[in-house]
């Protein structure tokens, strides 16, 4: 087993880590910047070192300096949390190369999935469903309209050098392709000098729905249910819940089949997620696999009594997993809230500053991951989470009175957050109903905010 | 806010370190060796590959590693084409000093180098030249006499074959091991460059970190262009020694490049990433140098035209009459636009739009917006290479000079800049040049003559740099040294009026084969305020002034100050200035295509009969 571990990030996560080490008997070390001397997860670690500067490039993305903290105070391991380093293939070869144990996949796996192609083709290859497209750049209305039909409709055409909206329109109809096409190209041109097109099924409203997936050295995967990430604002997660109210037993089935296939394709070792975009119509595709513990992992805590960050270590500690999928039982509702430093009514702008007053909800199913305390100043270089409200309640509907209460709780002051937006949302009846997709803060005013409002 | 109270520790496994199922206890984690190593400069560890693929450069404050001989050889060649020459050449112990020749056979086993420097041959970017690299990793690339006799071996070499020299340097100065024959390097070195510049070749020192002492008093600081790496330590004595003697701490910068290049000593600091394609591109330009030079240099190729042309001419006839009509029958040519002969065109072209007065010409020339010399250099070149600096004291940056492509030939071109917006005019000193300025611009117009190429000068400036310095440096020295110089070089000289050609300041750019202005500059003796004020002791009579001073593009015309007059369609500025392009850019064709032809002698007494007839 890992004797001693350094955490190669701070905040929430840092913490979280820690106090499984605390329960494992595993030494912790925390890495801190100059910022964060001060922070819950510098006095909380058995030892802590500072790396750097507030910048984050010249302290917690600064493997150099993260591998001097290991090398100095003997760590066996590190573990590098969500965001910074832990997508990192270097970083992971890095340690692959100093002999210490990197909590998390190889090297070539992180480089493979990181790759957008290399992962297509290897859930190709594994039989796992990719958003049907062209293999082939598109230059001609044509051979556009041929490869649309084929693809089947609606169809999104892209600009091969394509970026920030431009060169992409969609058909939703054979009649409609040729103009989409023709306007597509236009605008590729006019903005990339280049009218190479690609032509991909467009998934309208889609769920973003996850699936957590374990995986040890011996061959052994298992998925643990999935989590619904859907409302999203800009790719920001905001609310996650297990299970989904979209996901029959059945569908569950066929999804969890799938990831465990995709991990197994990718040779995948310890905890992952298999990021799916699903249709109305049931249909699923492979998006992503994220190769690191994700934010929203308690939720998948909460229905299957698992702790996540222990089975990472003792996967990392090169032990088989200690449950069969049998084993595994979803139990209940989990719903989490990220709690973030900003003000919605001015564009989320994020908020540093000192908290002068805190009250945080507790109680039975309730539980908050936060790294923040009365008096605690919340730095400006890093990400604007202050803490993650987690409620488990049996039903959806328990769940949702949970988080309302406990929300309805929760006093921060001396800094602007998103709780009162929170609020809104599990008070809207869509919301409430279960009726919503990837676009519902775009197609939604909540708390007196329109997030296309600029 | 930190807690008072420290958290309870929780209880470590006892034993877990041996605890089966542990498959990593029996090894302790260690950074490999050779896997990271230290950058001096921010002192933070970093990935050798990473720094290996990065042109040696620190990722994180790119700071500059030095390179070793073969790298930067490998940095620079083009791939495979390195052909070493003198290698193994060994020193004879010249003083026999004590223990030298242990500690060289000590240093060729752990570098896998003879000596301190790798010579040989390579070509860049397809342009073939001979190479030199000092490699700090033996005795700091000290000269003794074999790094000496290398250098001057491969000089020799390449002079015979015509090919280009490139040192990279990098040196700690002479070698003490090897006493006063270390110092003799010296002068032997130079002695082959010299030879090597007499036949007409080019030299190209690139200056790295760092280039001391008797290096830098030999080789380093004879390029005919000298480039050198950013952040470079480059001196005759170290800062340590200067310290010491002169008991001061040096300030910040002091002997760096950057330093160097303020100073006027270095002709350009590059970014290692962009060397070879630099010395590719100023390779290039000189490689096709000698076809034009040999074109230009032949007597007898000068044309029917041109011998009559010469031949005609009487002192005191006005030059440009003959010289518009050639231009006029070209005009005819090319556009038929104009058919008549040169003073009624001079005429028509002052009625083309409202007659001006003399002192609206004026205030069009020192319009904001007016295009400045770095807007036509823009326009009408390509490949624009600038090169810094007088070598002597500073580099003035009223005066922007180079070596541009025009139509498939490299040219030296010269500019007064005025900038755009006050910083800019407070950075090139409003136009106005300083001695640095003219010494610059004489240093490179030498390297034209020597190149071979044409000199097409830009003059915008209300008068040269009236101040202090300008006279402790000897203001009336370097303006009257162009005037000298210029009147007998041996390639043609083009200037182009393009502003204000305010006195002594705008001629010194201006002793040319042909002046041209254009049709809304202006070229006088003085500013019309001066002009006001030493005649009538009133500068606000300045207006009154410019109508009797005879100084726009018309009257000069008239004068037979200059030849030809470029049309402004409309008053240009920044935004309409690609509308004389075609214009512009098709008189020069031809004045070159002219002046190029004429042999040398020719082309001299041309110009000396053009100011004798003044």
């Amino acid at each position: 087993m890992i004797r001693k571990l350094l955490i190669a990030n701070r905040g929430e996560i840092a913490v979280r880590i820690i106090r499984a080490c605390r329960e494992m008997g595993i030494e912790s070390v925390a890495v801190y910047s100059e910022a964060d001397r001060e922070s819950l997860h510098t006095q909380l670690a058995d030892e802590a070192i500072c790396i750097g500067p507030g910048p984050s490039s010249e302290s917690y993305l600064n493997m150099e300096r993260i591998m001097s903290a290991a090398m100095v105070s003997g760590a066996d391991a590190i573990h590098p949390g969500f965001g910074f380093l832990s997508e990192n293939a270097k970083f992971a070869e890095f340690c692959e190369q100093c002999g210490i144990i990197f909590v998390g996949p190889n090297s070539e796996v992180i480089r493979n999935l990181g790759n957008k192609q290399v992962a297509r083709n290897t859930m190709t290859a594994a039989g796992v469903p990719v958003i049907p497209g062209t293999d082939i750049p598109i230059l001609e209305v044509q051979t556009g309209l041929a490869e649309a039909d084929r693809i089947g409709y609606p169809v999104i055409v892209k600009a091969a050098l394509g970026g920030g909206g431009k060169g992409m329109r969609t058909a939703d109809t054979k009649e409609e392709f040729e103009l989409a096409f023709q306007t597509a190209q236009k605008e590729a041109q006019m903005a990339f000098g280049d009218g190479t097109m690609y032509i991909e099924h467009f998934v309208q409203h889609p769920r973003h729905i996850e699936f957590q997936i374990l995986a040890d050295r011996y061959g052994n995967v298992i998925h643990l249910g999935e989590r619904d990430c859907s409302i999203q604002r800009n790719h920001q997660k905001m609310i996650e819940e297990s299970p989904s109210a979209a996901v029959s037993e059945e569908l569950r089935l066929k999804m969890g089949e799938a990831a465990v296939k995709a991990a197994q394709a990718a040779h995948y070792v310890n905890a992952g997620t298999i990021e799916f975009l699903l249709e109305k119509t049931g249909r699923f595709y492979f998006m992503e696999m994220n190769t690191r513990i994700q934010v929203e992992h308690p939720v998948t805590e909460c229905v299957t009594g698992m702790d996540l960050i222990k089975e990472q270590i003792k996967i990392a500690s090169g032990e088989p997993l200690s449950v069969t999928q049998e084993d595994v039982r979803i139990q209940g509702h989990a719903i989490e809230c990220r709690i973030n430093a900003e003000n919605p009514e001015k564009h989320f702008r994020p908020s540093p500053g000192t908290i002068t007053e805190l009250h945080l909800p507790g109680g039975q199913g309730i539980r908050i991951d936060t790294d923040i305390y009365n008096g605690y100043r919340v730095p400006p270089y890093y990400d604007s989470m202050l803490a993650k409200l987690i409620v488990c309640g049996d039903t959806r509907e328990e769940a949702i009175a949970k988080m309302q209460s406990a929300l309805g709780e929760v006093i921060i002051d001396g800094i602007d957050t998103n709780v009162d937006y929170q609020f809104g949302i599990l008070e809207n009846p869509d919301y409430q109903a279960g009726n919503f997709d990837i676009e519902f803060l775009n197609t939604h005013v909540i708390a007196g905010v329109n997030i296309n409002e600029v | 806010m930190k807690f008072k109270h420290m958290f309870k520790r929780t209880a470590v496994k006892a034993g877990s370190v041996n605890s089966a199922g542990n498959l990593f206890a029996a090894r302790q984690p260690e950074v490999p060796d050779g896997l990271l190593k230290k950058c001096n400069s921010c002192k933070s560890a970093v990935f050798v590959e990473e720094v290996k693929k990065n042109y040696y450069i620190c990722p994180h404050c790119r700071n500059y590693f030095r390179v070793h001989a073969y790298r930067r050889i490998e940095m620079v060649a083009d791939a495979d084409s390195f052909e070493e020459w003198n290698q193994g050449l060994k020193t004879e112990n010249p003083l026999h000093f004590k223990g030298y020749e242990e500690k060289l056979e000590g240093l060729r086993e752990k570098t896998k180098l003879d000596e301190a420097v790798i010579t040989g041959k390579v070509t860049i970017g397809g342009t073939p030249a001979v190479i030199g690299v000092c490699d700090g990793r033996f005795l700091m690339a000290s000269m003794g006499e074999v790094v000496g006799e290398k250098i001057t071996r491969a000089v020799e070499r390449a002079t015979e074959e015509k090919l280009p020299v490139i040192l990279f340097v990098c040196s700690g100065g002479a070698r003490m091991q090897e006493g006063i024959v270390s110092l003799m390097q010296m002068a032997k070195t130079s002695a082959a460059l010299k030879r090597h510049s007499d036949a007409g070749q080019l030299y190209i020192s690139v200056l790295t970190n760092p280039t001391t002492g008797g290096v830098t008093a030999s080789f380093a600081m004879l390029g005919d262009i000298i480039l050198a790496e950013p952040n470079a330590l480059i001196g005759f004595a170290g800062p340590r020694v200067i310290e010491q003697t002169i008991g001061q701490k040096l300030p910040q910068g002091f002997q760096r490049s950057e330093f160097l290049l303020e100073h006027g000593f270095i002709d350009e600091i590059v970014e290692r990433e962009n060397l070879k394609e630099e010395l590719g591109r100023i390779l290039k330009m000189h490689a096709v140098d000698g076809a034009v030079k040999g074109k230009s240099r032949i007597p007898e190729k000068a044309d029917e035209e041109t011998s009559q042309y010469i031949s005609e001419e009487k002192p005191g006839q006005i030059l440009s009459e003959q010289c518009l009509k050639n231009d006029t029958e070209q005009s005819v040519k090319n556009d038929g636009e104009q058919s008549q002969s040169g003073k009624t065109e001079t005429k028509g072209m002052n009625q083309i739009g409202p007659k001006m007065s003399a002192w609206e010409h004026v205030q069009l020339a020192r319009e904001k917006n007016r295009p400045t010399g770095k807007d036509y250099v823009n326009l009408l070149f390509t490949d624009f290479v600038e090169m810094h600096g007088d070598r002597y004291f500073r580099d003035d940056p009223a005066v922007i000079g180079g070596i541009a492509m025009f139509c498939g030939q490299p040219v030296t071109v010269l500019v007064q800049e005025k900038g755009h917006g006050t910083k800019a005019n407070i950075e090139h000193n409003f136009g106005m040049v300083s001695p640095d300025g003219y010494r610059k611009s004489l240093r490179l117009m030498k390297q034209a003559e020597k190149f071979g190429r044409p000199v097409i000068c830009f003059v915008d400036t209300p008068g040269a740099f009236c101040g202090l310095e300008a006279e402790e440096r000897g203001q009336g020295e370097a303006i009257a040294r162009n005037l000298y110089e210029l009147s007998g070089l041996k390639v043609p000289v083009l200037s182009v009026v393009i502003g204000e050609g305010g006195s002594g300041g705008a001629l010194a750019f201006a002793v040319a084969d042909e002046v041209w202005m254009m049709e809304h500059s202006i070229y006088s003796i003085l500013s019309p305020e001066g002009f006001a004020s030493i005649l009538w002791k009133d500068s606000k009579r300045a207006k009154e002034a410019a109508e009797v001073m005879k100084l726009t593009a018309g009257d000069l015309k008239e004068l037979g100050i200059i030849e030809q007059i470029i049309r402004e369609e409309e008053p240009l500025n920044r935004e309409n200035l690609p509308e004389v392009f075609e214009d512009l850019s098709r008189k020069i064709q031809h004045f070159l295509e002219h002046y190029e032809t004429m042999d040398e002698t020719a082309l001299v007494k041309h110009r000396y009969d053009r100011f004798r007839r003044m």
